[in-house]
């Protein structure tokens, strides 16, 4: 199926393209031909049952996975063009699971500033932390508390915090309220169409397709196959 | 050598054998499926030292650096294959860097203890240095398999802690320190351990043999501190430079991790 490439349309170099993207894991299963393009500002739903190739979406768009054929473009350059930890920097992932570091809170936010990549940046404040673990709902997290002291659903935040400090110019997001309650579920959603209204291309992956609120674009993936509803 | 020296007949050797029986023994009684390794080591064990014996025997005689080079070479080359058969891993290929460090941190501490600690002259004296090359050889082989297993382990159970730091910007370096870290250490720990414990807890083998073989105490002794302080430099020299260059190998050239993948 031939599917629009939006970026083109609007005339200007679209945040994320793939082209034509082939993909196969060892097993078989993977991505065949997939093509779509984001323009900034977006806010993505990515929905499509277990094993469809939703995350392998997400971890070719951060190079944690190479196409076997085609082209993927962020901001109108090939993810090949682009020194690794550069490329990593400008389009976060947050991971289906949940992973932080022994030490504190604070620690851990703080994260992507202790690298080389970022070197010179300089680092949020504990009031613009303590302002984004209020937004999470997250206000009673200390922060210099013990990290492995949070729960499942505190860590998921935790790690969609620390992605969204550096200001990246997308987000891919892999099921980010698996573990959370309908409340904070809510909350999460809500502020990835506020990331997208403040720039930030937002890519959430979804699998029950279930998504109370109104996204720019949804992708549906299906036995391999990406469709832009 | 002096003269209260006891040597070891064949029959007297065949005695030792039975202490080996009771392993064997133990593990049929217990299943532990240890029988063919048991059999096969006693084997090998007989056939590699009396090889080895008759080997220096020449080596003394023929007085050539070529033929000290030459089995010093194959001595190294089958301790990478030893530590190639111990660390289980398919997806990264680490057997040349194994041998580059094995060769570079050998090669380099065996030199200067016959040459500068020492003082043999020539520095290639079989004498000395084939037995300090074994030494050397012999206690790094485990430290690297020891360090080599560790790491690639680590990798593939803290992969998702690894792919966490690529994707916030970490470059295969950082995404790794922990783990190279850890490594390194639970390679150099038995090294450690035996400085805490030599004299205490053990006499160490080759200070025994010495003493064995007549030589004055004090004197074995002194080889002995020699022999422990070159083991740690060793296996400490050889863990950073395996793990330096077969960390690099785990990425693929865009950074990505090669081993341990989920699907």
């Amino acid at each position: 199926m031939s599917i629009p490439l939006q970026g083109e349309l609007a005339g200007e170099a679209p945040v994320l393209e793939f082209k034509n993207v082939f993909f196969s894991w060892p097993g078989g299963k993977g991505l065949s031909d997939v093509s779509f393009a984001v323009p900034a500002g977006q806010f993505v739903l990515i929905s499509g049952p277990s094993g469809a190739g939703k995350s392998t979406l997400l971890r070719l768009a951060v190079r944690l996975e190479e196409a076997s054929q085609g082209n993927i473009f962020l901001s109108g350059k090939s993810l090949k063009s682009y020194y690794p930890p550069e490329l990593r920097a400008k389009i976060g992932f947050v991971q289906q699971t949940p992973t932080v570091l022994p030490g504190s809170v604070r620690d851990n936010l703080l994260l992507p500033f202790t690298l080389n990549v970022r070197k010179g940046e300089a680092a949020p404040s504990d009031k613009v932390l303590l302002q984004w673990l209020g937004r999470l709902g997250l206000a009673d997290v200390e922060l210099d508390s013990d990290a492995y002291g949070l729960s499942v659903g505190q860590r998921q935040r935790l790690c969609l915090i620390r992605s969204v400090l550096p200001k990246p110019l997308a987000i891919c997001l892999d099921e980010p309220t698996s573990a959370l309650d309908l409340e904070s579920r809510e909350r999460v959603e809500e502020i990835a169409e506020e990331l997208a209204a403040e720039g930030i291309t937002v890519f959430m992956v979804n699998h029950t397709g279930y998504y109370p609120g109104c996204p720019h674009m949804h992708l549906t993936v299906y036995e391999g196959k990406v469709e832009v509803l | 050598m002096n003269e209260d020296f006891i040597s070891i007949s064949w029959v007297q050797l065949l005695i030792a054998l039975s202490l080996v029986s009771v392993s064997g023994i133990l593990s049929i009684y217990y299943k532990l499926k240890l029988e063919k390794d048991l059999a096969i080591g006693v084997v090998r064990s007989f056939a590699q030292l009396l090889t080895m014996g008759y080997l220096l025997k020449i080596l003394f005689g023929l007085n050539s650096a070529v033929f000290v080079m030459a089995l010093y070479l194959v001595m190294t080359l089958f301790s990478v294959n030893i530590i190639h058969g111990r660390v289980k891993e398919k997806n990264v290929s680490y057997l040349l860097p194994t041998g580059l460090a094995v060769m570079f941190s050998y090669s380099l501490v065996t030199i200067l203890v016959t040459r500068v600690v020492i003082g043999a002259q020539p520095w290639w004296e079989p004498q000395y240095f084939i037995s300090i090359g074994g030494m050397v050889a012999g206690n790094s082989m485990n430290s690297l398999a020891l360090s080599l297993e560790r790491f690639f382990s680590e990798l593939k159970s803290r992969r998702d802690e690894v792919e966490m730091l690529l994707c916030h910007g970490a470059d295969y370096k950082e995404a790794t320190a922990e783990i190279f870290r850890d490594a390194l250490r639970a390679g150099m720990i038995p090294a450690i351990n035996s400085l805490m414990g030599v004299g205490l807890v053990f006499l160490p083998g080759m200070m025994t043999g010495q003493i064995l073989a007549g030589a004055d105490p004090e004197e074995a002794v002194r080889y002995q501190i020699v022999v422990m302080f070159m083991l740690v430099a060793s296996t400490a020299l050889s863990s950073i430079i395996v793990l330096q260059l077969v960390r690099k190998r785990c990425f693929s050239g865009a950074m990505i991790l090669l081993t341990g993948k989920k699907k």
